[in-house]
């Protein structure tokens, strides 16, 4: 039963998983640059080859990483029902678009070809790939350092008055407040299913009903989030916080040779399923 | 002596609508001096809070003048060397940490005012020395007990290296064993020099004071240091406020036996006052 109220220990965000391997102590700036570079490359790739070469590339970072596979496994659990739900219907309604190849099944409006069929594979397994390598980002990578990676790349916007700084910090507090507010959930839902309040015992398909009970929770909830903004606000103020107002960078991240290889095998990778013009 | 905050006359209410407003303080004036530790106290609702806000410009008077190292709290180009020598350590542990990780946090008001970065790691090495949060630099705030997470606004504060730390009933959330670890840091940072003003209705706080300020409905009643304020018990029960614990404890023993002093007001005190007496009684 214990396990219905406890929220704040089943939130992955931030799931950072510290084994100081090689990929944890990368800089986080180009683990980032590199994880965005090869996720494009990967949803641009349509061979089985080259999504091949994207999959033993995911499994290898992970083991480079020494993170279990586990980890990376129960990220993809969840996703399971779209993955299945995207391959029948591309499989069922995108023949026409893909029409090439070896023609399987014409029968009305359903057309499989090999090329279709190609289509579902690929997309199913770069979805694995892709939540793979997210998961490795962040099981890498601390919150703090995904923030400061962001501000850092996004600063050369700040030329065209983007307001960098304030994202990210607004990303660092909203992060900073996850933990705090689940805690406050797991006490309100105490609370109120002490004085009776039914939680999560209609089926999970009465969605209505579920959203209904969430009610008494959410109201005040967000009563809750809004004096905990104020106070922070004074708090923030008290310490000389002034928005937009020139500040100096307590974390500074200096990438080294090996951080610049790492750069250089990424875009290889990507580069390699972009252009190259696998075979099948 | 230069007093580092001065208040001349401030009066300031509420408004709640057009028509009505509640006046909060009236004309209040008084001086807080370098090295000062003054305890400002009251019971709920007496203007104790509204009058800390006051202290760093966070709020401005009505009609008076709020002036910190001869600085204005009205000019607003001055509200940030204002802000700086005069920090707040507010009530909630948890409203007042904005970063994820404690070591960023306490960087954050640097950060703010531009100190730069070799500085900067050198500031929050020192900060997190005196609050003894060190071992913890590198966990997020949300792993930290209420009396570790408001250690490490102290040192959030204590970084910026401010004149004068106010102390917005920060231990009021806390357990008796967080609130004593937040004293003894208090303490150690008044010994080291820092002005303390701390806004307090625990009386065994105030005790630990060198002045106390008592406030009722918005004006001051009582100022001068806790032994003569905690004689006027009568009063303080008027203004719904007691004397420390050990006080009625120290009253009670001396109604019975004349020679156990009554006019004690700190735990230590009265443990000292327990071992003379026990001695005399075993030695007659």
């Amino acid at each position: 039963m214990s396990s219905e109220f406890e929220i704040s220990r089943s939130i992955t965000i931030g799931q950072y998983v510290p084994t100081g391997s090689f990929i944890h102590r990368l800089d986080p700036r180009i683990k980032l640059l590199v994880f965005v570079i090869l996720v494009v490359a990967i949803a641009f790739n349509t061979s089985y080859f080259g999504n091949a070469i994207g999959l033993v590339l995911s499994l290898y970072l992970f083991w480079a990483s020494k993170i279990p596979i586990s980890y990376g496994l129960s990220g993809v659990k969840p996703a399971i029902p779209f993955i299945v739900i995207l391959a029948v219907l591309q499989l069922l309604f995108q023949g026409q678009l893909f029409s090439d190849g070896r023609v399987y099944v014409d029968y009305g409006f359903v057309l499989i070809t090999s090329e279709s069929i190609r289509l579902v594979v690929v997309s199913a397994v770069r979805f694995i790939e892709i939540i793979f390598l997210s998961s490795v980002l962040t099981l890498s990578t601390s919150t703090t350092e995904l923030t400061h990676s962001i501000q850092s790349l996004l600063s050369p916007l700040k030329k065209i008055k983007f307001p960098v700084h304030e994202i990210s910090l607004i990303t660092t507090i909203a992060i900073r407040f996850v933990p705090t507010f689940a805690i406050e959930m797991e006490k309100m839902m105490k609370a109120q299913a002490s004085r009776g309040a039914d939680f999560g015992t209609g089926g999970w398909w009465r969605i209505v009903q579920r959203t209904k009970e969430m009610f008494p929770i959410i109201i005040p909830l967000f009563n809750i989030a809004l004096s905990r903004a104020e106070d922070l606000i004074l708090a923030m103020e008290s310490r000389c916080y002034t928005p937009g107002g020139e500040r100096s960078s307590y974390s500074v991240y200096k990438a080294i040779a090996k951080d610049y290889l790492v750069l250089l095998v990424g875009l290889f990778f990507s580069l390699l399923l972009l252009f190259y013009p696998f075979p099948f | 002596m230069e007093p580092i905050i001065r208040l001349e006359n401030v009066s300031f209410s509420y408004k709640i609508n057009e028509k009505t407003k509640v006046s909060v303080l009236k004309n209040i004036s008084f001086s807080i001096f370098p090295g000062e530790y003054v305890a400002i106290i009251g019971h709920n609702g007496s203007g104790k809070s509204t009058l800390s806000k006051h202290l760093n410009g966070i709020l401005t008077p009505d009609s008076g003048d709020v002036w910190v190292h001869g600085h204005n709290t009205k000019d607003v180009n001055k509200k940030r060397s204002i802000r700086q020598a005069v920090g707040t350590v507010f009530q909630h542990p948890d409203n007042q940490i904005v970063a994820t990780i404690v070591e960023e946090d306490v960087a954050f008001g640097l950060e703010n005012i531009g100190v730069p970065r070799e500085e900067m790691k050198k500031r929050v090495d020192e900060a997190l020395n005196v609050v003894k949060m060190s071992p913890f630099r590198h966990r997020p705030p949300h792993h930290l007990s209420g009396g570790q997470k408001q250690r490490v606004a102290i040192a959030g504060v204590l970084a910026m290296k401010p004149d004068c730390i106010v102390f917005d009933e920060a231990t009021s959330m806390l357990d008796s064993f967080g609130r004593k670890e937040v004293l003894q840091v208090m303490r150690k940072m008044n010994n080291m020099g820092m002005t303390i003003i701390t806004v307090t209705h625990h009386m065994s706080e105030a005790a630990e004071a060198d002045r106390i300020i008592v406030i009722e409905g918005g004006q001051i009643v009582m100022d001068g240091p806790p032994r003569e304020i905690f004689k006027h018990k009568l009063e303080l029960e008027n203004l719904q406020l007691e004397v420390p614990s050990v006080s009625q404890m120290a009253e009670v023993i001396h109604s019975q036996f004349n020679t156990f002093s009554k006019d004690i007001i700190q735990e230590n005190e009265f443990i000292e006052e327990v071992e003379k007496f026990h001695k005399e009684e075993v030695g007659t």
